[in-house]
């Protein structure tokens, strides 16, 4: 395996660490489409914060196909997929208390979201 | 994992209270931690998942006491000890013989 | 007390010199220990440490995001094309790297207002921001941030209007984002250097306003 040389460094460090994958998986959902956030509590990492587990959104953009994190940390493989920005709206998430006019955007990946 | 690292939503932690000027580090320790983190990052054993699941995996407790780069040395020591690059001994051997020639007073590094 | 009893030494002393106290002198000797190990077994340079250190405490930091933001007010194509493919964009201007290959910015208007926080972790667009401020990575900020913004704001002496609508980003993928704050009012025929000096980089998370002309130019919340 490399190790990283003071003469590498500005060139790596600028070449950046994309995970973005080239593999043609289609996306599950449509900008615009409802989802809802699948109520996963994995015993291992997952980038699915438990504040929107089960909350409604909205599908707002699609940022592409990228490494999945859960299987990625356990060395379990990249399986890719689609990653989208979701749009929740402060109420969904935090009741009526909180105000009408704020949103909650959180990226999160097909395999954390069902149909809603 | 439902770990102390999921604070989205979380009272009690108190007001914000941002650093005027605030430096990039505020020790040299903290310099050497972050450039080890990133450098092992390149050697390859582990990828920037199983890198954030090692901080994540902390004690819930220490891992809201620790400052950020404590925990980027607890994780950094925590992947090179589980891939056998390094050893827990290893590193026991290395801090005995830091304290050796360094006494802890004298470490002005800050 | 011991530095063993501070329940939050991130926000409640965000200096954390390491002089003085038991846990940071002996961070700095664990620390000194692991490296001399790693250098030992020879999985890492001391002298590559050493130009990470230098790159990123005195190369890259969020001078380069104001250079992206005054040329987006500049320059109306750019503009365009940054909020249509950031990463392109921001690359145009010889910004890339490490965590921020995957740019997304978004602008603030008469009506919307954008903040970003990484409630997971610390994910933050270095190649526009440098390293993120101490804040930025602690509690009170990353819990906070997704459920009280204008609380947040207000901490940051930042008053919006009742009827802008607030939209948080919160970056749990490798997606990194950037805020494009609106250009101050009476800054029609600065260059785009002077307009640079206006933007700060709380701006650019969102959590402040840049700089009004004729400001005091103090460098809070510009970071080094």
């Amino acid at each position: 395996m490399p190790v990283l040389k003071a003469v590498d460094v500005e060139a790596t460090l600028r070449k950046g660490d994309s995970a973005r994958l080239a593999d043609p998986v289609a996306p599950r959902f449509e900008v615009g489409a409802r989802v809802v956030v699948r109520n996963l509590n994995p015993p291992g990492h997952t980038r699915a914060p438990r504040y929107i587990r089960l909350k409604r959104g909205v599908i707002e953009r699609d940022h592409g196909v990228f490494i999945f994190p859960d299987t990625n940390a356990a060395d379990q493989g990249a399986k890719p997929q689609h990653v989208y920005s979701v749009r929740f709206d402060a109420r969904e998430v935090w009741g009526d208390d909180a105000p009408s006019n704020a949103a909650i955007y959180v990226d999160l990946w097909d395999d954390y979201l069902d149909p809603a | 994992m439902n770990g102390a690292h999921d604070l989205g939503g979380m009272d009690g932690f108190g007001p914000i209270a941002p650093e005027e000027n605030e430096p990039v580090f505020h020790a040299e320790w903290e310099r050497r931690v972050f450039a080890m983190t990133v450098a092992m990052g390149f050697y390859g054993a582990w990828n920037i998942d199983m890198s954030r699941h090692a901080r994540e995996r902390m004690d819930p407790a220490e891992y809201l006491r620790a400052s950020y780069y404590e925990k980027w040395l607890h994780g950094l020591e925590t992947l090179l000890v589980e891939r056998g690059l390094v050893t827990r001994e290893e590193i026991a051997a290395h801090r005995r013989a830091v304290a050796e020639t360094t006494t802890a007073a004298a470490d002005g590094d800050g | 007390m011991s530095d063993h009893d501070h329940p939050h030494p991130e926000h409640s002393d965000p200096g954390h010199s390491d002089s003085g106290h038991d846990i940071p002198s002996e961070l700095a000797l664990r620390v000194k220990a692991l490296e001399s190990l790693l250098v030992e077994k020879g999985l890492v340079d001391p002298a590559a440490l050493d130009a990470l250190i230098d790159m990123y405490e005195h190369k890259v930091g969020p001078r380069n995001g104001a250079r992206v933001v005054a040329r987006a007010w500049c320059d109306p194509a750019y503009r365009q094309r940054l909020l249509a493919d950031g990463s392109a964009a921001i690359a145009e201007l010889g910004f890339t790297g490490r965590q921020g290959a995957d740019m997304v910015v978004v602008e603030n208007t008469d009506t919307v207002h954008n903040m970003v926080v990484c409630t997971l972790c610390s994910c933050y667009p270095w190649p526009v921001l440098g390293l993120p401020p101490v804040w930025y990575k602690s509690a009170p900020y990353r819990a906070r941030a997704v459920r009280d913004p204008r609380g947040v704001l207000r901490e940051f002496g930042v008053e919006l209007p009742e009827d802008v609508e607030i939209r948080v980003w919160d970056s749990t993928a490798e997606v990194r984002y950037l805020v494009l704050p609106q250009r101050p009012p009476g800054t029609e025929g600065m260059s785009e250097d002077e307009l640079a000096d206006l933007v700060t980089r709380d701006s650019m998370i969102g959590v402040g306003l840049p700089r009004a002309p004729g400001a005091k130019s103090t460098s809070a919340g510009t970071g080094p």
